[in-house]
């Protein structure tokens, strides 16, 4: 007989039960029975993990997930780039094939190793060793396996050692990031304050006030441009921007630190940001009693109210030139150059929409694959020096299960396999005890 | 004063609004489907006048009519946090997403929609986002 499952239910709340927000973090941490999803210099370098570690790092990412695309669920249909589709295949890749690159990387840099890099992300701005790394780097491939498993493709215990192995490299990320403690932002109250107090205060007292209204003006037209760009560039996804923060400043006020990341070198459509910095990164200044200010999981920002840009005060705006720009050479952006990127970035924006149009449904998922699968790895391969060897060793290869998968995940019949994997829970089913 | 001469108002469509803002969106409806609409779309006349509606939340479809700074836009799916909804924030152009109308026309696939060249107005100013049939 078939489940009847009312779609309200599970909308207004995880399961039925489990609020949003932060009530719904601390309803959850309740539920776990073990606090496996805090972190600590011990629990981030083992390599086996208990039963109980596991299905409750499971139950809480099935929540986090469910509170993070709550607000986007019905984000809808493109009509220009598939992104449902090329995400969810996505997923499917990166369970069947993170766990080989994972290992590779722990095994050329050392668990230490590993922890210590992903430490750049409260030391360097303009960089995509970032908290959204942190996360998607393991629960992407783990809603891989979810709807890996709805596609009768694996069983919840039949990759056992894959598993543990996703969970604890993304942990270890976190643990580098905050040191010991929660390593999901949901679960340190909506916040990415990641970056050191010397860090920002020496981007901080660069910015400049905004009095003048057509200065403001440029500025604000500035990040929309360049963050368009950054979509566009990434394919739609928000491996293209990246929010820190808030951070109360000592004047009483609060900032946000955000990259936008317009000159990606990796893909084959780069030249549409020739002659642009691989990164720009604002500091955005807003009176703290006006505005209050969270940062999501994937680190953007949301506000309240929600017109968060009509009370920015002050700001400046950084370049990082390429990828490998040390963080001393960070330059600041005078109006002049802002103007003329933020006019490229409006070309650029149009050029690529203009190739994209032409482009075949097949073609645009199988470059949203490669942008959405390079994405969480790349910049740690990079940094580590291994990024040619996971070529060498077919990174962009799509897997069998992943081809397999393709008909039904491109197909309206898709709705019936992600809904209960993204929306009812059913993503991250449990481990049995070995 | 505004592109449309308004006299008289009625309420035809609710969504949700992407922020909030005193400053609504007055101008004539544009349905576009494809990207070749889109292109079409900019290339035409009385662009910064227009309030276009897309059926989904995604940004990079929309994104030539962000960048021609189209006066509003109108989602028949997606919520603030889609990828539209955020970027309508940092354009400054209010959006109201996931908009059911009460009437209009239908599109192809049965979705009821004011029919090009309605004049409409979009208030973002309160808990919804409303869309108001402007008639002269």
């Amino acid at each position: 007989m078939t489940e009847t499952i009312d779609p309200a239910k599970y909308l207004a709340a995880f399961l039925g039960e489990v609020p949003q927000g932060e009530p719904g973090n601390a309803m959850m941490r309740d539920r776990l029975k073990v606090p496996f999803i805090d972190t600590t210099a011990e629990n981030v370098r083992r390599d086996r993990l208990e039963t109980d570690e596991v299905n409750s790092w499971l139950d809480y990412a099935a929540w986090n997930l469910w509170d993070f695309i709550l607000g986007r669920a019905s984000e809808g249909e493109s009509g220009l780039i598939p992104r449902q589709e090329y995400e969810t295949l996505s997923f499917v890749q990166q369970w069947n094939t993170y766990p080989k690159f994972q290992k590779m990387l722990t095994d050329e840099l050392g668990v230490d190793g590993l922890v210590e890099l992903a430490k750049t992300s409260t030391r360097e701005v303009g960089t995509k060793i970032n908290v959204t790394r942190n996360w998607a780097a393991s629960v992407c491939p783990i809603l891989g396996r979810g709807i890996g498993i709805e596609l009768e493709q694996d069983s919840a215990d039949s990759r056992r050692e894959d598993l543990e192995s996703i969970i604890q490299y993304g942990r270890r990320l976190q643990n580098g990031t905050w040191g010991d403690g929660p390593g999901f932002v949901s679960a340190r109250g909506f916040k990415v304050p990641a970056l050191d107090d010397d860090v920002l205060m020496s981007l901080v007292d660069q910015a400049k006030p905004f009095d003048d209204p057509e200065k403001l003006q440029k500025f604000r037209a500035f990040n929309a441009r360049t963050e368009l760009f950054g979509f566009m560039v990434h394919y739609d996804c928000r491996a293209g921007m990246a929010d820190t923060g808030p951070y109360p400043l000592p004047d009483g006020r609060v900032a946000i630190v955000r990259d936008h990341f317009l000159n990606e070198t990796a893909y084959p459509w780069a030249g549409v940001a020739e002659g642009m910095p691989y990164c720009v990164t604002e500091v955005l200044i807003f009176p703290a009693d006006k505005v209050g200010l969270v940062v999501t999981e994937i680190q953007t920002t949301f506000s309240e109210p929600s017109n968060y840009l009509d009370h920015l005060e002050a700001g400046v705006v950084f370049a990082r030139d390429r990828i490998d720009t040390p963080m001393g050479e960070l330059r600041v952006l005078e109006e002049e150059e802002m103007d003329r990127i933020s006019t490229r970035c409006q070309k650029g924006t149009m050029e690529m929409y203009k190739v994209l149009a032409k482009k075949s449904h097949e073609e645009k998922i199988r470059d949203g694959v490669m942008v959405y699968t390079r994405e969480f790895l790349l910049p740690h391969a990079a940094r580590a020096g291994v990024w040619d060897k996971f070529l060498a060793e077919g990174f962009d290869t799509l897997h069998p299960n992943t081809e397999a998968a393709w008909p039904v995940l491109t197909s309206p019949r898709a709705a019936e396999i992600l809904t209960p994997v993204l929306l009812f829970g059913k993503g991250f089913p449990h481990v049995s005890e070995e | 004063m505004s592109a449309i001469d308004a006299t008289a108002e009625r309420q035809i469509g609710t969504g949700i609004k992407a922020f909030t803002s005193s400053n609504g969106a007055t101008g004539k409806i544009r349905f576009l489907d494809s990207p070749e609409e889109v292109l079409d779309f900019i290339d035409g006349p009385d662009v910064e006048n227009t309030v276009v509606i897309s059926r989904g939340g995604t940004t990079t479809f929309m994104s030539p009519a962000l960048m021609a700074g189209v006066a509003g836009l109108i989602t028949l799916q997606g919520a603030p946090e889609s990828h539209l909804g955020i970027l309508s924030r940092e354009f400054g152009i209010p959006c109201v997403m996931s908009t059911e109308f009460t009437e209009g026309i239908q599109t192809t696939r049965g979705e009821t929609i004011p029919a090009d060249g309605t004049a409409v107005r979009l208030d973002i100013s309160g808990d919804q986002g409303l869309v108001h049939l402007v008639e002269s």
